[in-house]
């Protein structure tokens, strides 16, 4: 008896320890990957590693990591937000034209707009229950229409760049300003999922939606405000795009939805939701970044570039799904 | 029951409706020659629609036509005579890009199936990487296409259609009788209805999951082909906006997102109601703009009303 109550602790245990070794394998995949691919670019030109080029890297990867952090947290609920490269365009085109009449108050006004347009389709989502690929890529139309009649399908100049030059500055001479706005909104989102009740809330529903709404957790409310942070980051990248460029484009942003979804991704957040973080994000960029600097460096064409973003999704995807909960794959 | 008839007779009444209006407010609407433009505006839509209806029944989603037609575009402007290479393949240059655009396809269905991957995942990877062989195939030097076999496609006319509209005309019947009459047809459809009965019931569901998706990808190529003869040269954005176009068209003539219901026939009463939309509000004055924001809004309108009488039934919707 006794041995028998043994042996299926055992069983029990291992099976426990079987989704463990896949947390353990998702978790490291990552950063072992992002710290071979780091030190493969060092070994193939050490200048790279110097503080300098190390900061310029980073500042190049910055508006891309602002872009995914949000959007993230749509994935970690379990939907996708397509929308971002478009509304982060179309903050771009609002930015410099509202530059002239709001100065310093243009930035958090487009950042403020974007959210609004980021729970509208939340709001969509939720109360039409159309799938959020589905709102989001409707959304995504809609939100490049608007920016090419804003902009008249043209560059938008900015008269004048102060409002914006503190996102393209570098602080002490040396660390880019971009870079720190892009960690400190990877932090703030870490922390509004980790010290108030979004964080389990979003992954409770990712994990297990019908569970969650028996539980009694506002579900429409979170994923809204999921849709809405993902709007904020958006326009806050094309913030960040405005200020490099010095201008806004009706399509200035909309070449960084592969990557972002990349990069979400490949830092291991998975797409059916509930699994996942932030700082996986910061380094899925990361990666990202480097595979795209690294491939230079090798003298590979750009024009791979694309094949490489579509091999990463696919690859990441496959790798990180959770396929205990998709008994049918659409 | 009303609810039911109205997805089956709705998209045609709505049709009709807008082609009413736009007759009234545009005396050019009205006109013979106008009718012309508009279904040799449509032809490429129809081609890429009927692709995308197939994955649609199964109850997937295919993203990847903008960047399967990228790269058929280019291919095929390289394989017929052209200003880059030495290669004259005319017919069998076209045949080779259906074929590469079902391999694109078959790669999408292979990817979903095997990897057990959501399939607007994968054909969104394999649209990026369709883009990317497509840019390497360009190599900054737009091909020009001179074979005159493939540029009579848009410019030779009989009875004032241009031979796209035929070819799209023919490949709408084609589909419309492998829909209806064969297993990959039924399956499709069935598929999309109850997969898991399908599979309970022996039926080797990935396999034909794989042939739709193969089906589609061969469209984009045919498609692809028709918009090189139409421009004239090869170029990376030949799918450019075509994928969601597509989606819309198929979802606004009542094919449903969820898959099972509709079918071609519905399929192109959508392509009907874009194609009407574009071509009237362009006669009466609208920006393009204002006609892709319409567009966005379209497809989310028309996928709330097909789910709302199922709203009840449909728990998590993600």
């Amino acid at each position: 008896m006794a041995d028998a109550a043994r042996v299926a602790g055992l069983r029990g245990r291992l099976a426990a320890r079987v989704p463990e070794r896949r947390h353990v394998v998702v978790t490291a995949m990552p950063v072992t990957a992002f710290l071979v691919l780091l030190a493969a670019l060092a070994v193939a030109s050490p200048a790279l590693l110097e503080t300098g080029s190390l900061l310029t890297l980073a500042d190049s990867a910055a508006p891309l990591t602002v872009l995914a952090a949000g959007a993230t947290v749509v994935v970690l609920c379990g939907g996708i937000d397509l929308s971002v490269a478009a509304l982060a365009s179309l903050a771009s085109v609002l930015l410099a034209s509202w530059v002239p009449a709001l100065s310093g108050a243009a930035v958090p006004a487009v950042v403020a707009a974007c959210a609004v347009a980021g729970a509208v389709q939340g709001l969509v989502h939720v109360a039409f229950r159309i799938p959020s690929f589905v709102v989001t890529l409707g959304g995504m139309t809609l939100w490049s229409a608007v920016a090419l009649l804003a902009s008249g399908a043209a560059t938008v100049p900015m008269p004048d760049s102060t409002p914006t030059d503190w996102a393209f500055t570098r602080l002490g001479g040396l660390v880019p300003s971009a870079v720190l706005v892009a960690l400190a909104t990877v932090v703030a989102l870490a922390a509004l999922m980790r010290f108030t009740p979004l964080g389990r809330w979003v992954r409770a529903i990712g994990h297990a939606e019908p569970a969650a709404r028996l539980a009694g957790l506002p579900i429409a409310r979170v994923k809204v405000i999921a849709f809405a942070l993902s709007g904020a980051t958006a326009g806050l990248a094309g913030a960040l795009l405005v200020a490099r460029t010095f201008s806004g484009a009706p399509t200035l942003a909309d070449s960084l939805l592969l990557p972002a979804v990349a990069a979400i991704v490949v830092g291991g957040t998975a797409i059916t939701g509930g699994h996942g973080a932030l700082w996986r994000t910061l380094v899925g960029a990361g990666i990202v970044t480097l595979l795209r600097v690294g491939l230079s460096y090798a003298g590979v064409d750009a024009a791979y570039e694309s094949i490489l973003y579509g091999v990463l999704i696919v690859g990441a995807v496959a790798l990180t799904i959770d396929r205990s909960k998709l008994s049918i794959v659409k | 029951m009303t609810a039911d008839r109205l997805q089956t007779y709705g998209p045609t009444a709505a049709l009709l409706a807008l082609a009413a209006v736009f007759a009234v407010l545009s005396p050019q609407f009205r006109t013979l020659g106008n009718l012309q433009n508009l279904l040799d505006a449509g032809a490429v839509l129809a081609v890429v629609t009927i692709g995308a209806t197939y994955v649609l029944l199964l109850g997937c989603i295919d993203l990847s036509a903008a960047g399967v037609m990228g790269a058929c575009a280019l291919a095929v402007s390289l394989l017929v005579a052209n200003s880059r290479t030495a290669l004259d393949l005319g017919p069998l240059g076209v045949l080779l890009v259906v074929a590469l655009g079902a391999a694109f396809g078959c790669l999408s269905g292979a990817l979903s199936v095997g990897l057990k991957v959501p399939s607007f995942m994968t054909t969104l990877g394999v649209s990026a990487i369709g883009l990317g062989v497509a840019t390497v195939l360009f190599a900054g030097v737009q091909p020009a296409v001179s074979d005159p076999w493939l540029l009579q496609w848009a410019s030779g006319r009989w009875l004032g259609f241009t031979r796209v509209t035929y070819l799209a005309a023919a490949v709408v019947v084609l589909a419309w009788l492998v829909q209806r009459h064969t297993r990959l047809g039924r399956y499709a459809t069935a598929i999309g209805g109850g997969e898991d009965i399908l599979r309970l019931s022996g039926i080797q569901v990935g396999r034909y999951k794989v042939g739709a998706f193969t089906v589609a990808g061969a469209c984009y190529g045919l498609a692809a082909a028709m918009v090189t003869a139409q421009l004239g040269s090869g170029i990376v954005q030949a799918g450019a906006g075509l994928s969601f176009a597509a989606i819309t068209a198929a979802v606004v003539g009542g094919t449903q997102l969820a898959g099972g219901r509709g079918g071609i026939a519905h399929s192109m009463v959508g392509v009907l109601i874009l194609t009407v939309l574009a071509n009237g509000l362009v006669l009466i004055g609208v920006s393009p703009y204002v006609q892709r924001a319409v567009q966005g809004v379209i497809v989310v309108v028309a996928v709330g009303a097909t789910l709302w009488p199922l709203r009840h039934r449909l728990e998590v919707v993600k």
